[in-house]
C-alpha cells in the first residue's frame, strides 16, 4: 500500500469528517462517532487522531465560528484532502477484493 | 439544559493544567471543545460527575501529539544548562585528574564491595522462600528441658503431624519428613550401575505442601504407597539418561535403614540453589516406620513436622495452645512445642536456653554493616576532596552568582557533578563485580550470577543516586552558600571550621579502618587457634569413610584385609559421626539404688575395638575396649570430666545403670579431649561400645598415602560390592567444622583490605591537596632555612594527630566487637594488647606512608619554583 499509513481509528475519524462536511469539528465528530460506534470516546483520542492526520496531509483545517457554549472559543473545521479521499478509496478497494476472494 | 448555560465554567485547576501542557496553537480549539463537552455532560449528569469526567478528559489529553514539545525557548535553556553542567564537570575531572581518579577509584571499589555484599545478602535472605505457601508454612520445634537447661530440637514425634492436623482447626495441612539422622542415603543400583542416594522420608502430601515442582507424575500420588519413589530430574538424568525414561523403572536401594526395591513413580525438579534441604529421591515415610516402629511413636523423635496454617492464625496464641501437647501424649513433661516460620529457620536457627538468639542472620547483619561502612568511607573521600577544593571553585561560584545564578542552580550543579561521578563509578563497579564474581563465589560458597541482575538494577541505581547525593550534598550546600562579593575579593573566612569537619571525617574513616584491622587479626588468630589447638587426639594421616549399606555383619574380615596393606597402621570403626559430636544420651544412674540420676544429657559416642588406639586418645586409668576381655555393650569408658561430674573416687569398676534394664561397668578413663568443634566445651562423656559401627577410620603410614588409599578402596570394593567409597581426611573434616567462620574470615579479609585502601586513597588526596596549598609557605620556610625534615614534620603532624585520635576511638570499639565475636567459641584466643598495638601501628604506618609520598615531593621542591609564580 501507500507509504503513509492510515490507522483503523484514524480511518473512522476521517470518514466521519467527510460525512459531517462543514460541521466537522472536534466535539461534533466525537458525538457522531460515539453514536455510530455505541461507545464513549475521549476528546483526547479524537483530537490526537485529527492532529496526526493533519500532519500526514490527510486533513486541512481552519477556524470557524465561536459559540457561547464554547466560552467564546472558535471551532476548528476540518476537511479531507484529495489525498485522503484517494487513500480511503484504495483501502476500500483492497477490502472489497479480499471479501470477494473469501466468497 | 439550563438557561444560563453559557456562564458555566469548567473546573479551574483542570483548565489551568490544560494550559500548562497543551501545545499553544491547539489551546483555543481544544479548550473550546472541552467546554462544549462539559456543557453536554452537565445536561446528562450531576455536577460532580460531570466534573469528574471533565478531569478525566483533560488527563486523557496528555498525549505525545498534543502536549508541548520540549523545544522552543524552554528547551534551549534547560538543555543549555545540562550541557553546561556536563561540560564543567568533565572539565573539572580533567583539570583535577588525581582527585578525579581517587574519587572514581574509591567510589567504584566501595560500590563494587557493596554490590557484592548486597548480592550475597539477597541470596541468603531468599533461602527457602521459594515455597509457594511460604507465608503460612511453619516448622514445629520442641524445647527439651533438662537440668535447668533447654535444648531446642527441630525434630519431633512422627505422630505429631497427623495429630495436630486432626485436633487443631488452625492447621490446614501437615507434613512429616524423616529428620536429619534418618535420611536414607546409601546406594541405588540400576542395570549394574551404582549411584549415591540422598533420600528423604516424607508423608504422601509432601509435594502438595512444599513447592518442589513435579515434572512427571501426580504430586498427590507419587509416593502414596510404600513401593514407589520419586526422583529429581538431575538424578533421573544420571541414572536413566533422561527423565522420561525414569518412569516405571525398578531400582534397588541399599542403605543402613533398609534394602528394598522400588518403582519410580515420578520426577521432580531438583531443589533450587537456595533450598536448605537437598535430596534427590523421596519415598513414603511408612518405609521408615516399617524399619523402626519408633518412627511412629509418641516417644520417638524421628520426624520433622511442617504445618500449613490458616491465613489468619495468631501464631502466639497457637504456640500457647500447642506448647504442652507432647506432655499430654507422652510420658514426659520435658517438651514444649512451638512453631517457627519454615523459611526463617535458615537465618534464625540458633537457640540458647530455648530462646531464639540469631544464627546466620548475624553474618548477614555483619556484612550489611561492613557494606555500609565501606560505602561511607568512599563517600567521605568524595566529600573531603570536594570541600578541600572549595577554594578552587570559589571563583567559579562567585562569577556565576554575579551573573545571576541562584543558589538552587548551584546546588543542582554540584549535585549533578557528584551524581555523574557516581554513575561513572557504578559502571566501573559493575565491571569490577563481573571480574571478581567467580572468586567471590569461590570464597562465599555461593553461585551468585549477574543474570539475576534485572532485579538489582533499581536498587543499584538508587544506591548510586543516594551515594552521589550524600557525597555531593555537603560540598553542594556548602559551596553554594558563599557570598559573591567576598569570594571574588578573595576572602575565605570560614576555612578553619571546614578543616575541622575534614579532620572529623578522616577520624571516622580511620577509626573504621582500625576496627577492620583488629577484626581481621582476631578472626584469623582464632581460626589458626582452632586448627592448631591440641584436641587430645590425632587427626593427621587418618582417613575416614562410611559404608552406607544395610549389611550389619561383623566388620572383622574387612579389618583383617585392610591390615594386610603395608601402608595401613591401624583401623577402627564407630557408629555415627565422630566430628559432628551429636550423639548423646540421658537416663544414666551411677549411685546404687537410684535411677536416672538428675537426668544429665551425656555426650556419648559409640565406638568399636581399637578406636581409642587409632585416634590416639590417652587412657589415664583402667584399659581400653579389648577382645581379650570380651567387651560388649556393657563396657563403658568415661572421660575425666565425667568422672569429676559423677564424683567417682574409684571410677574403674563402677556400675552405671541405663534405662530400665541395662547395667554397664566402667572399664577405663580417658584424658579429656575435644569432642566436636571448639564451639563446644569439653563436657562429661560416656564412650559406649558398638562392635559393628559403619564409620571406618584408617590410620595411614606417612609417605605412601595415595597408594594406600587406592589399596584401601580396592579392599572396600571387594568386601562391600556396590557401595561407594568416598574417603576424607579427618583433618579436613575437622577444618570444615569451621566453614562458616572460614568464610567470614576470608570475606572480611578482603573487605578490610578494600576499606583500608579506600581510606588511604582519601588521605593521599588530602595530603596532596594540603601540600599544594602550602606550596608558598614551604617555599618561604625553606628560604628562611628550614630543613627538609622540618617541612616533612610540618606536613605530617596534622595527619599524625588525626590518625592518633582515630586509634584512640577505635580500639575500645574494636575490643568490644572482637570480644563479643569470640563469645561464640568455648575455647578462644586471649585478646592480648599486641593485637591492638599492631592494628594501631599499621594504621599509623599506612597513614605516614600515604602522606609521605606527597610530603617528600613537596619538601624537596626548590623554593624558587614555588615563589616565582607570584
Amino acid at each position: 500500500m501507500k507509504k503513509t499509513k492510515l490507522g483503523e481509528f484514524e480511518e473512522l475519524v476521517l470518514l466521519t469528517v467527510i460525512v459531517l462536511k462543514e460541521d466537522a469539528y472536534g466535539v461534533e465528530i466525537k458525538r457522531e462517532l460515539e453514536e455510530r460506534l455505541k461507545e464513549t470516546l475521549s476528546v483526547g483520542s479524537i483530537q490526537s487522531a485529527l492532529k496526526r492526520m493533519e500532519e500526514k496531509g490527510f486533513l486541512k483545517s481552519e477556524f470557524g465560528e465561536a459559540t457561547a457554549v464554547r466560552g467564546g472559543k472558535r471551532k476548528r473545521i476540518y476537511t479531507a484532502t484529495p489525498l485522503a479521499v484517494q487513500t480511503l478509496e484504495e483501502i476500500k478497494e483492497v477490502r472489497t477484493q479480499l471479501w470477494a476472494s473469501i466468497a | 439544559m439550563s438557561k444560563n448555560s453559557s456562564h458555566i465554567t469548567p473546573p479551574k485547576w483542570s483548565t489551568r493544567l490544560l494550559r500548562l501542557f497543551l501545545r499553544g496553537q491547539y489551546l483555543e480549539e481544544i479548550q473550546g471543545d472541552l467546554e462544549e463537552v462539559y456543557h453536554d455532560l452537565l445536561g446528562k449528569y450531576s455536577k460532580s460527575k460531570a466534573r469528574r469526567i471533565y478531569h478525566l478528559e483533560v488527563l486523557k489529553l496528555i498525549r505525545p501529539s498534543l502536549i508541548r514539545k520540549f523545544s522552543g525557548s524552554e528547551k534551549l535553556n534547560n538543555f543549555g544548562m545540562f550541557k553546561h553542567i556536563l561540560l564543567i564537570s568533565i572539565r573539572s575531572f580533567q583539570r583535577h585528574k588525581t582527585t578525579f581518579l581517587i574519587n572514581l577509584l574509591g567510589l567504584s571499589t566501595g560500590l563494587a564491595a557493596t554490590l557484592l555484599i548486597l548480592l550475597w545478602v539477597q541470596d541468603e535472605r531468599s533461602v527457602d522462600t521459594f515455597h509457594e505457601k511460604n507465608d503460612h508454612l511453619y516448622w514445629v520445634m520442641s524445647n527439651f528441658s533438662i537440668n535447668n537447661d533447654v535444648n531446642t530440637w527441630n525434630y519431633t514425634s512422627g505422630k505429631l503431624a497427623e495429630a495436630l492436623l486432626n485436633n487443631f482447626p488452625e492447621v490446614k495441612d501437615a507434613v512429616r519428613v524423616g529428620n536429619d539422622f534418618f535420611r536414607p542415603r546409601g546406594t541405588i543400583a540400576f542395570d549394574e550401575n551404582y549411584f549415591e542416594a540422598n533420600g528423604l522420608f516424607a508423608s504422601p502430601n509432601f509435594f502438595e505442601v512444599m513447592t518442589y515442582e513435579m515434572l512427571i507424575g501426580d504430586p498427590e500420588k507419587v509416593i502414596a504407597d510404600k513401593g514407589s519413589v520419586t526422583i529429581s530430574d538431575e538424578y533421573a538424568q544420571s541414572i536413566f539418561g533422561s527423565i522420561e525414561n525414569a518412569l516405571g523403572k525398578t531400582i534397588s536401594w541399599d542403605n543402613r535403614i533398609f534394602s528394598k526395591e522400588f518403582i519410580v513413580s515420578g520426577v521432580f525438579k531438583a531443589p533450587p540453589k537456595n533450598a536448605s534441604i537437598r535430596f534427590n529421591i523421596v519415598l513414603n515415610y511408612e518405609n521408615l516406620v516399617e524399619a523402626d516402629e519408633w518412627a511412629d511413636h509418641w516417644n520417638g523423635g524421628y520426624a520433622q513436622t511442617y504445618l500449613l496454617l490458616k491465613q489468619d492464625t495468631d501464631i502466639d496464641a497457637f504456640n500457647a495452645k500447642i506448647a504442652d501437647y507432647l506432655t499430654i501424649n507422652t510420658d514426659s513433661d520435658r517438651f514444649q512445642l512451638f512453631v517457627q516460620q519454615y523459611s526463617k529457620n535458615y537465618l534464625y536457627g540458633k537457640y540458647e536456653s530455648g530462646i531464639q538468639t540469631g544464627g546466620r542472620i548475624d553474618n548477614v547483619r555483619l556484612f550489611t554493616y561492613i557494606a555500609i561502612f565501606i560505602l561511607a568511607i568512599a563517600c567521605i573521600n568524595f566529600m573531603n576532596l570536594s570541600t578541600a577544593q572549595a577554594s578552587k571553585k570559589l571563583k567559579e561560584v562567585g562569577v556565576k552568582k554575579a551573573i545571576g545564578a541562584n543558589r538552587t542552580a548551584l546546588i543542582f550543579q554540584f549535585l549533578s557533578e557528584s551524581i555523574l561521578l557516581s554513575i561513572i563509578a557504578l559502571v566501573v563497579a559493575v565491571g569490577l563485580v563481573m571480574l571478581v564474581l567467580p572468586q567471590f563465589n569461590h570464597i562465599s560458597g555461593k553461585e551468585l550470577t549477574l543474570i539475576s541482575w534485572k532485579e538489582y538494577i533499581l536498587p543499584a541505581l538508587s544506591l548510586v543516586l543516594l551515594t552521589g547525593f550524600v557525597a555531593g550534598s555537603y560540598p553542594a550546600f556548602y559551596l553554594s552558600r558563599f557570598k559573591p562579593v567576598t569570594v571574588l575579593k578573595g576572602k575565605f573566612s570560614n576555612l578553619r571550621g571546614e578543616e575541622w569537619i575534614r579532620k572529623g571525617l578522616v577520624i571516622v574513616q580511620f577509626s573504621l579502618s582500625v576496627i577492620f584491622i583488629i577484626g581481621v587479626i582476631v578472626i584469623n588468630k582464632q581460626i589458626d587457634f582452632t586448627q592448631k589447638k591440641s584436641l587430645g587426639y590425632d587427626r593427621e594421616a587418618i582417613i575416614t569413610f562410611r559404608e552406607a549399606g544395610s549389611d550389619y555383619s561383623n566388620p572383622q574380615p574387612f579389618f583383617n584385609e585392610l591390615m594386610k596393606i603395608p601402608g595401613v597402621l591401624s583401623t577402627a570403626n564407630m557408629s555415627g559421626d565422630f566430628l559432628a559430636a551429636d550423639d548423646n544420651n540421658s537416663g544414666f544412674s551411677w549411685i546404687e539404688g537410684t535411677e536416672d540420676d538428675d537426668n544429665h544429657l551425656f555426650d556419648s559416642p559409640k565406638v568399636g575395638f581399637n578406636f581409642i588406639e587409632t585416634l590416639g586418645l590417652e587412657i589415664v586409668e583402667g584399659r581400653s575396649f579389648s577382645r581379650d576381655f570380651n567387651d560388649g555393650v556393657s563396657s563403658i569408658i568415661l572421660n575425666e570430666a565425667a568422672v569429676e561430674y559423677m564424683e567417682l573416687e574409684n571410677p574403674i569398676g563402677t556400675k552405671i545403670g541405663w534405662g530400665d534394664d541395662r547395667e554397664m561397668e566402667v572399664i577405663g578413663v580417658v584424658k579429656d579431649f575435644q569432642y566436636g568443634s571448639l564451639h563446644k566445651k569439653i563436657e562429661p562423656l560416656i564412650i559406649q561400645f558398638r562392635e559393628r559401627g559403619k564409620q571406618y577410620f584408617v590410620k595411614l603410614r606417612p609417605g605412601s598415602e595415595q597408594e594406600t588409599i587406592a589399596q584401601v578402596e580396592k579392599v572396600f570394593q571387594d568386601v562391600f560390592p556396590g557401595q561407594i567409597f568416598s574417603p576424607s581426611l579427618l583433618a579436613d573434616d575437622y577444618k570444615s567444622l569451621y566453614d562458616s567462620e572460614n568464610k567470614v574470615a576470608d570475606l572480611s579479609n578482603y573487605m578490610a583490605a578494600i576499606a583500608i585502601i579506600v581510606s588511604c586513597l582519601g588521605l593521599f588526596g588530602l595530603a596532596a591537596f594540603t601540600a599544594e596549598r602550602k606550596t608558598k609557605e614551604i617555599g618561604i620556610r625553606k628560604t628562611l632555612g628550614a630543613s627538609q625534615l622540618i617541612i616533612f614534620q610540618l606536613l605530617t603532624n596534622v595527619f599524625t594527630k588525626t590518625v592518633a585520635i582515630a586509634i584512640l576511638i577505635s580500639v575500645p570499639i574494636g575490643y568490644y566487637i572482637a570480644n563479643s565475636w569470640l563469645q561464640n567459641f568455648a575455647y578462644s584466643i586471649e585478646l592480648s594488647w599486641w593485637i591492638f598495638a599492631i592494628a594501631a601501628i599499621s594504621a599509623m604506618l599506612l597513614a605516614w606512608f600515604t602522606v609521605g609520598i606527597q610530603t617528600i615531593k613537596a619538601a624537596r621542591q626548590n623554593p624558587v619554583d614555588s615563589l616565582r609564580a607570584e
